[in-house]
């Protein structure tokens, strides 16, 4: 059940990535994938495949259209990073892992930018800072729904 | 969860390291091969699919939940429009036909005009390094990659990735988009480049003298054979001469509202289809 949910939780946060819904939601969206990789870290309780998350990131990157692996390896490290300092995020309640949310999505975001400029050209362009303090403010809200979905799921044993 | 492909006993700093080697890999490869394109665009295409019957479905939605009086007023809007257009029509068809005589005078052959289809927009993505828009049509509707795609208004892009169902357009926003247009009353060759904003695009190598004006309209020059001659492209916004650059900084407008689209024209150009003709 929760593995369906995942999935087809995925496939929602793919979606909303490319969805046409004009320049400004463009610029201004947060990386949906990326909030829900570190929802998923955060609160299971084994730790997650850096391979499955990889391939997440491939497929992202199939979708978007870009440079094939900028998402993945940036999933990878931020979800390395994050699990170096598990311990000290997971104690904290969602309001105050809001900052470390927003190092952690700029941080990836920031790598994405550098292997797309390895690849080819590129601009800098101030965009590039919104998308994750956007997605960092969301955080409580994301993880206030996350939970309750995830409560909704749980298997009951009678 | 348990562990895909690696085993857990490896450190996870040399998990990390070896996936970061598969990507260096993975990209070097798909940079080298252009087929690599149709590969991801045919693995993307379940995800879009769901996308497009979402956006679908809002639409529907949309429709079923507009008032009469909205609708009567659009109607009434239309018929006005309408009653305006029509004239124009009319001297469409006789310059065109005037257009044919004239071509027949001047010994070359008439070209029918193209074969046009509409798409669907169904995904897009715009961030400073790519400008790109996933439509509903691909390779099975007869889709190729360096394809003219049109909008109301003028051109908007190109094709530069074709799957059986799918295909990806560059805008002319794109970084890696130029094309070649001329002032609609001069034949001045420029190029347009995109520069990875929706809003503008710009002329480069002008020296600063240049004899372009603020408000000058572009249209393809038709060189290349790519884009068929006389196709709206944009208009020039600004022109910034300063001595820190040895050009001029010529900023156009483009006429298609490219943030905006969610339908484009897909054209097979009966000069487009065709090899360049040797003299």
């Amino acid at each position: 059940m929760i593995a369906i949910a995942l999935i087809l939780g995925f496939l929602f946060a793919l979606t909303a990535e490319t969805i046409p819904c004009g320049p400004l939601y463009a610029l201004l969206h947060p990386d949906f994938v990326a909030l829900l990789l570190l929802y998923w870290a955060i609160s299971s309780s084994s730790e997650l495949s850096f391979t499955i998350v990889w391939l997440i990131g491939l497929l992202q990157d199939m979708v978007l259209g870009d440079v094939l692996g900028a998402q993945a390896i940036a999933g990878v490290i931020m979800i390395y990073l994050l699990y170096t300092g598990l311990g000290r995020v997971r104690g904290l309640s969602s309001w105050e892992q809001l900052f470390f949310i927003f190092l952690l999505l700029l941080m990836q975001r920031l790598l994405v930018w550098l292997w797309q400029a390895w690849a080819g050209a590129i601009t800098w362009h101030f965009s590039l800072l919104l998308g994750p303090l956007i997605g960092a403010l969301l955080w409580p809200l994301f993880t206030l729904a996350l939970d309750y979905l995830r409560h909704a799921l749980r298997p009951r044993h009678i | 969860m348990p562990a895909l492909f690696f085993p857990r006993r490896y450190p996870p700093l040399l998990r990390v390291a070896v996936l970061v080697l598969l990507t260096v890999f993975v990209s070097v490869f798909s940079e080298k091969h252009p087929n690599m394109e149709s590969v991801s665009l045919t693995m993307a295409y379940p995800v879009q699919w769901i996308s497009m019957q979402g956006t679908s479905f809002w639409q529907q939605a949309d429709n079923y939940l507009q008032s009469r009086a909205e609708l009567e007023s659009e109607n009434i809007r239309l018929h006005a429009e309408l009653v305006g257009v029509e004239p124009k029509l009319l001297e469409a068809d006789i310059l065109r036909n005037e257009n044919r005589q004239l071509l027949a005078l001047l010994d070359s052959i008439p070209q029918p005009p193209g074969k046009v289809a509409v798409a669907q927009v169904i995904a897009q993505n715009f961030s400073p390094s790519s400008q790109l828009l996933i439509v509903n049509m691909g390779a099975r509707a007869g889709v190729f990659v360096g394809q003219p795609v049109l909008a109301a208004g003028g051109v908007a892009g190109q094709v530069v990735g074709v799957s059986p169902m799918s295909s990806q357009v560059a805008l002319l926003s794109d970084l890696d988009s130029s094309i070649p247009v001329q002032p609609a009353d001069s034949d001045t060759p420029l190029l347009v480049d995109g520069r990875g904003n929706i809003d503008s695009l710009a002329v480069p190598f002008q020296p600063r003298n240049t004899a372009l004006k603020v408000g000058d309209r572009l249209v393809t020059s038709g060189l290349g054979g790519r884009y068929p001659p006389g196709l709206n492209v944009g208009t020039i916004s600004a022109i910034v001469r300063n001595g820190d650059h040895s050009f001029a900084q010529i900023m156009v407008q483009p006429a298609v509202r490219l943030g905006q689209l969610s339908t484009v024209l897909m054209l097979w150009d009966t000069l487009s289809s065709r090899p360049a003709a040797t003299p």
